[in-house]
């Protein structure tokens, strides 16, 4: 049985707020979410219980997919000839929501604050804030961004995220386009004590035929200390033709 | 099948294959570097850059006629930490030897698959995440 996440408040529980004040009690997290997490794959080999679940499809309306089809095959034919088309990442620009949830294995860390979580990755240092309780904003009073307005709420044991405002140049799922109505619904539920789920749904219905589904799984890595992740010394660029190149000089860093 | 029906069903092809976690690099693809046919390089260390978001080693290789330049690229040091390596693990005017993926242009920058150090250990290019020291290993063993 996986205990419900609490909240220790020394308003509303006097004996919590005691044993928060002494300095072990303050170092133990009070969400069961609250630590460092690494994202983990499915495949073959994994241990059914806890590896997450296939994804769903994708579909696009017509008018996007034929694009889409044509890019991607572009993109794999250049990058079978060694000349890897550009991307966000390659520039370090932040990979923004959802794609900031799992990249490759760098850990994420989500903490649990006062009517809040914030959640930090490893890779890029990227920061998203969801605020506990409120009403998300309509997705038109909401400045486009990386990460958007996130809200979220308790459904049981699961964390419940609704994030809106992302804006259409920041790259989606598997690189499917997206408009400035997507909204993503994230699930975070804990599978084991240190297996955690996050289910994530990305509704467009400019874009999609229908919602996008799938699951990313996480294992607890406990005594992780985030590392530092700037990207000062990016030695990648962009040709005239478009393909991402190595430069030689590290420009003296 | 209309051609619109046509893509539908050619994209559900194509996501049913996708597993259940984006994996993606963390930078860039890998696919400038001729991964399949690696060179070693022997020489000394004229810079180590323990930088995001990959770390380098410069390194001078005597030739028959010359020296030349080599530019070694590897993961972050996040990545690097997790297979052992520290940000002093190199030192300008170390000897080490590298097994490297060049770059297919021809140029003088590659990847490095492994580097023997002046002390004979053997590093290799990063780690899964979480191991490595102070960190044990998980209860369960997913595969990545």
């Amino acid at each position: 049985m996986i205990a419900p996440p609490r909240i220790v408040g020394c308003v509303s529980v006097v004996a919590l707020c005691a044993i928060a004040a002494t300095p072990a009690a303050q170092n133990q997290p009070h969400s069961a979410l609250t630590g460092v997490w690494a994202p983990f794959g499915g495949g073959r080999g994994a241990d059914p219980a806890v590896a997450p679940p296939a994804a769903g499809p994708v579909v696009l309306k017509p008018a996007y997919a034929k694009d889409y089809l044509a890019q991607r095959a572009a993109d794999a034919e250049a990058t079978k000839r060694g000349e890897p088309p550009a991307s966000a990442s390659a520039a370090c620009v932040p990979y923004g929501m959802p794609r900031m949830m799992a990249v490759a294995s760098y850990p994420v860390e989500i903490l649990e604050t006062s009517g809040q979580f914030t959640i930090i990755t490893e890779a890029f240092s990227e920061v998203r804030r969801v605020f506990m309780g409120q009403p998300q904003l309509p997705i038109d009073e909401v400045p486009p961004g990386y990460y958007g307005h996130s809200v979220g709420r308790w459904d049981g044991e699961t964390l419940v995220i609704d994030t809106v405002g992302i804006k259409e140049s920041v790259p989606g799922y598997q690189n499917i386009p997206h408009s400035d109505q997507m909204r993503i619904t994230e699930r975070l539920r804990l599978v084991t004590p240190d297996v955690l789920h996050n289910q994530i749904t990305i509704d467009d219905p400019v874009v999609l035929e229908k919602p996008v589904v799938y699951t990313l799984a996480y294992r607890r890595l406990r005594d992780y200390k985030m590392v530092e992740f700037v990207c000062d010394n990016n030695r990648e660029y962009v040709d005239e033709k478009g393909r991402v190149r190595m430069r030689l000089d590290s420009g003296g860093r | 099948m209309s051609t619109n029906r046509h893509a539908r069903v050619v994209l559900a092809a194509i996501f049913a294959l996708v597993p259940g976690t984006t994996f993606v690099l963390a930078h860039h693809s890998f696919a400038m570097f001729d991964t399949a046919n690696p060179i070693t390089i022997s020489g000394t260390v004229t810079a180590f850059e323990w930088t995001n978001p990959h770390v380098y080693i410069e390194v001078d290789v005597a030739e028959s006629q010359a020296t030349k330049h080599w530019a070694i690229e590897l993961g972050s040091p996040s990545i690097l930490m997790r297979g052992g390596w520290k940000f002093n693990t190199i030192k300008k005017g170390d000897k080490i030897t590298a097994v490297v993926s060049p770059l297919r242009n021809g140029e003088p920058g590659s990847l490095l698959n492994r580097v023997t150090l002046a002390d004979g250990r053997v590093l290799g290019n990063g780690g899964p995440a979480g191991v490595g020291p102070g960190t044990p290993p998980p209860a369960t063993a997913p595969s990545r």
